[in-house]
Formats: C-alpha cells, structure tokens, sequence
C-alpha cells in the first residue's frame, strides 16, 4: 500500500462524490456568510451547525473516495461536538438575554477593545 | 483586501496552461479572458450566485428577489455541471439525479435559512438542510450517520434552538415583521465576499487535481472493489468471522441439496500473518477446520459483507477508543457548563460575601474575635 489508497471509484460514485464535495462547499460558504451577517445570537449559533453539516457532508464524500470508514467515524465526533456546542451555547444565550433582554450580538459590542 | 488576491489566483488559474505562480493577477485575468477555461467559468458562475446572495439577504422589492433566486440558481447549474463533467462517465444517468436533487434540496434550505427574517424560519429550513444532508450520506453509503444525523440533529438540537427561540424571542407585533435586527443584517456585503473568498479557495482545493483524483476508469472498477474494504475490516472480527463462516457453510450445504445439517465448524484457519480471509478476484473465500479434523475451503457470498452500522461500530472501538472517552468526557463538560451558565445568578450581600471569603461580618453585635470565621 505505501500508505497511499488508490483513488478508484465507479463513475456514478465518482459524480456523487463531486455533487458532494461541491455541497459541503457551498453549504459551508452559506454557513459563514450567516454567522457574519446575522444579528440574532440564536441564528449565528445555527449557522455554527449549518458549517458542521458541511464539514460531515465533506468528511462522508472523502471516506468514500478511500474506501474508509474513518470518515463516518469521525462524523460521530462531530456530531458529539455540536451538541456540546449547542448546549453550551444556548445556556449562554439564555443568560446574555436575562442581563438585556434582546437577541441582538449588538448589544454586547462594547465588550470589544477601546 | 491584499489577501484575497493569492487565495484567488490559484482558482483562476487552476485550468490555465501552467501559469508562473507568481504572475500578476491582472495577467491571469487577462489571459484567462483571452482564453475562457472552465476555472474562468466556475469564478464568474460562483461570483454571480454570491451577488445574488446579498441582493437577497437584504430587504428588498419582491422583483429583486425573484430575479436574483433566478441569477442564483443559475450559477448553482453551471457549477454543479461543471462538477459532474469532471468526475467522468456518462452524463445524465439516473443515479447522478440523487445527488443533485437533494444536494439542491439542501442549499435551497441553507440559502432561505441564511436570509429569513424570522427565526422559526430559520430554524425549520435548517431542519430541511439536515434532512437533505442525511439522504446524501444515504447515496453516499453511510446508512448509520445518515439515520444519527437525522435523530441527533432534527430530534435533539434542533429542538433545544426551538426551546430557546420560544424563550427568548419577543413575539413580533403584527405588521413590523418581527425584530429589526432580525431583518436587517449586518454588512451583508463584506460578509458575502468573505464567503466567497472560502468558497474559492475550497472549491480549488477540492477540483483543482480532480482530473486525476475523482475521476475514475469505471471500465476497470467493479462494485467488488469497495467490498474489498468491508472483507478485511470482516477479517478483524474472530467471532463474526467464525458465524460468517457457519451461516455460509450452511448455504452451501443447502444449495447442493445434501441430506441432514452440515458439519459443524470448530475453528477458521489463519495464515500466519493472521489473516483467515483469501480475496481472489471477486471472490472472498476462508478455511475452516470442520469437527471431524478436515479442513475445507468455504465461498463467502456476498450477502454476508458486514453492513454499514457494523463496519463503523468495529472502527470506532477498534481504532479510535481514546476519541470515543474524550467525546464522552467533552459532553459531559458541556452537561455541567450549560447547567452553570443557564443557573439562576444569586445576588449576595455584603455580609454573605465576607462570610464566604473567611472574614468577620460587619453587622455582627455583640460577640467578635475568632469565633465566627469559617476558617
């Protein structure tokens, strides 16, 4: 093996493993510009999920690519570190909303330096 | 915006005859324009679909909207052709209509969930994401993630955001449309290019080489090629190994229409590297010593590859157990942070505080000295 798997897979795997790798793509883009634009905390949070998903989506497509099923093992942690982030998250959204009352990340810009 | 350049001229350049890598980009442009190469294609496909994006987070007339969905999806087509022309093999077969489908399904939910307004929205069409992603782990051969993804994601996660938006989120009045911060986003702009720069640089690295790397002579390949995987991972697993062998033993046995039950098999034979399995062309066979001392050469059929479930479940004790610990760890972590970051804040007076550092209470009348320190 030399520690390099051939990359061979039939046609039609090879065009849904593409079609894949060019959705984890562009969901990851969507993901980042919302975490960016969006105002609402909850929304930026999701759009941390919506990057996961294409991280998994881009993790699945290269585990078929080698044949391996490391990829999809390692969606498992994914997955295990998106709930502890959605956890986490959350608590804290809950607590910064008690203190102002609103979901606007706005409210909190003055944590910023100077 | 100095960074954008070298992140981008890779992408420009990827189908071009073997720029200098350190050209100019005005070159490159210039000499992509002479000569319009797919690269070009999918730069001016990508930067269309984003412009569309921003004209659609923004609040705007209902013909803006429907022309930029339409510019959009437009550039989403010519990528995904281009995509599918560069993997190979025959085009418009049926089993490339899945991908595309649900792959479509899921960015049309990610798009709308970026740019709704409200909330809720959102948050069901993230739901219609995860459910497209988990039909493309499902073409993708991933049965077991496909159906965790779906329970962990729409049944657990995305409940909790619900439980949070129902709790925090003021209830819109009747014409404003919700909050306004929900509405407007901030520098819509500036945040799409961003995205476009990543998208650049991830569709490089993923097409620049797929000329050689995803494309495959599919004349050489058969399906048995990805069994091959799943029969060695079989070979890692004695007990499975021996059951396999059992179960195949008896299908051979009924196929030849012998009378009565088949000899049982008391143990499967390995080499000496420990291997008991023997590919040979698409055939997996394995030996087995039988009760009476014999050994025999059994054909596994096919039908016995271990499935998806079991393949992951083996790799993920096998290979990764300190992963699997620390993946418990880091949750139960997040159980005892969320539990302290959502408790209720008790606020302390003055008294308390001192008593808690180990010091005298001010207001005590009457007794002092050491009695009353905690320490």
């Amino acid at each position: 093996m030399n520690g390099i798997t051939p990359l061979l897979l039939a046609s039609s795997d090879a065009q849904a493993v593409n079609v894949a790798l060019l959705m984890s793509a562009l969901l990851f883009a969507c993901g980042l510009v919302g975490f960016l634009s969006r105002r609402n905390m909850i929304i930026m949070f999701l759009c941390t999920e919506l990057m996961f998903q294409a991280a998994a989506l881009a993790m699945i497509a290269f585990g078929k690519v080698h044949h391996d099923v490391s990829g999809q093992v390692f969606v498992i942690f994914i997955l295990t570190v998106a709930a502890a982030e959605a956890a986490l998250a959350l608590g804290l959204i809950v607590l910064l909303y008690r203190r102002r009352e609103t979901l606007d990340s706005e409210a909190w810009s003055e944590l910023r330096e100077a | 915006m100095d960074f954008a350049i070298p992140l981008l001229a890779p992408h420009l350049a990827t189908h071009l005859a073997t720029p200098p890598a350190t050209a100019p980009l005005p070159a490159l442009i210039a000499q992509a324009a002479a000569s319009p190469g797919p690269a070009l294609v999918l730069t001016i496909a990508s930067a269309i679909s984003a412009i569309a994006l921003v004209f659609l987070m923004r609040p705007g007339p209902v013909g803006v909207r429907i022309a930029a969905t339409v510019a959009g999806l437009g550039g989403f087509a010519v990528l995904v052709v281009e995509a599918l022309k560069r993997a190979g093999g025959e085009e418009g077969s049926l089993s490339t209509v899945f991908p595309v489908v649900f792959g479509t399904v899921a960015l049309a939910g990610a798009v709308r969930m970026v740019t709704h307004p409200r909330p809720v929205f959102a948050a069901l069409y993230f739901i219609l994401v995860v459910i497209a992603t988990a039909a493309m782990f499902l073409v993708l051969g991933a049965e077991f993630m496909a159906f965790a993804l779906i329970i962990v994601y729409a049944g657990a996660i995305l409940i909790t955001y619900m439980f949070v938006l129902m709790l925090a989120q003021q209830s819109p009045t009747e014409n404003d449309g919700g909050a306004w911060y929900d509405r407007v986003p901030r520098e819509a702009g500036s945040a799409v290019l961003v995205g476009f720069i990543m998208l650049a640089t991830l569709s490089e690295t993923y097409f620049s080489k797929s000329g050689q790397s995803f494309r495959l002579d599919a004349a050489e390949r058969s399906a048995f090629d990805g069994s091959r995987e799943a029969w060695a991972r079989l070979d890692g697993m004695p007990k499975l190994m021996l059951e396999s062998s059992r179960r195949a033993l008896e299908m051979e046995w009924e196929a030849s229409g012998a009378e009565g039950a088949p000899p049982a098999v008391v143990e499967v034979v390995r080499n000496a590297k420990g291997s008991a399995l023997r590919l040979r062309g698409e055939e997996a066979t394995v030996e087995v010593k039988l009760e009476d001392g014999t050994i025999r050469s059994v054909l596994l059929p096919p039908g016995l590859v271990p499935d998806n479930s079991r393949q992951v479940g083996v790799d993920l004790v096998s290979k990764y157990p300190a992963g699997l610990e620390i993946a418990g760890v880091v949750l139960l972590m997040a159980l005892f942070g969320a539990v302290v970051l959502a408790r209720k804040q008790i606020e302390l007076g003055e008294d308390e505080r001192r008593e808690l550092a180990g010091m005298r209470r001010l207001t005590v009348e009457g007794e002092s000295g050491g009695s009353g320190g905690i320490r």
